[in-house]
């Protein structure tokens, strides 16, 4: 029974994972036009708590793409150069809808796990009951 | 009585196998984006009953103690699956853990269907319904 009620919650800590991976996409996707946004990136690691692994999962810091910004032509733009040319952001729009739609599978298999042991538990509390 | 009925006690250790492998396979499934990550797995059914890995040592003489009340733990081990390593490290299969997690659900139901044609049997025979 333990064991449904640890995998109940490691799914639910991934479920939180892919919600706020989500919500770092969605602010990519807003910024697409910031003049100088550079996309966040996280990583997912383990949770581990007294020196062992525990199988949560969170997403780690928050890191900013290091790949050059967009060079955009502009020349009436209030925050053009000399020549012309403004920083945009380096948001590729492809980038993020793939990762959206991972993120969106990745959290639905972890719906699916967390129903199973959910209904695990209900079968096994129903054979009590009788 | 009812534990050492021998199908009674089979019935147990796979349902408590199928618990273990559930938490297996979600913790697989929560870390499929996690860089780096193994996936574990329970070695097969059959195969930690003939170890004897989940159930308890034979008595094989009168002088050998024999636990019935002993807890049964099955031991997760890292699956190998070399050649299917995404370039993060990580070695979790979607679909594998889908097929996994259905052939869970389905052990759990029998041996769930097991104990409640046993607990039926046994009320049988002291008279109630």
């Amino acid at each position: 029974m333990s064991d449904l009620a640890q995998s109940l919650s490691v799914s639910a800590s991934a479920m939180q994972a892919q919600a706020s991976r989500l919500r770092h996409v969605s602010e990519n996707i807003a910024n697409a036009d910031t003049p100088g946004y550079r996309r966040k990136t996280t990583a997912f690691e383990d949770v581990v708590e007294g020196g062992t692994e525990t199988g949560l999962v969170k997403l780690g810091p928050v890191e900013l793409d290091p790949t050059d910004l967009a060079r955009i032509y502009d020349p009436g733009h209030p925050m053009a150069d000399p020549t012309g040319h403004y920083d945009g952001s380096n948001v590729d729009l492809v980038i993020e809808i793939a990762d959206a739609r991972e993120a969106q599978r990745s959290y639905e298999a972890n719906l699916k796990m967390f129903d199973q042991a959910r209904q695990m538990s209900a079968s096994l509390i129903d054979l009590l009951r009788k | 009585m009812f534990e050492r009925l021998d199908i009674s006690r089979e019935a147990y250790a796979l349902a408590t196998y199928a618990m273990t492998r559930q938490g297996a396979i979600s913790a697989n499934i929560a870390n499929a984006d996690t860089p780096g990550y193994k996936a574990v797995d329970a070695p097969d059914f059959a195969r930690a009953l003939a170890d004897g890995s989940g159930l308890q040592p034979l008595a094989t003489r009168p002088t050998h103690l024999a636990r019935p009340d002993a807890e049964q733990s099955f031991t997760l081990a890292t699956r190998r699956a070399p050649g299917n390593e995404s370039p993060n490290g990580n070695t979790v299969s979607l679909e594998t853990e889908m097929v996994n997690a259905a052939d869970v659900r389905q052990s759990y139901d029998m041996a769930l269907a097991i104990a409640k044609s046993t607990s039926a049997i046994l009320r049988t025979s002291l008279g109630r319904r």
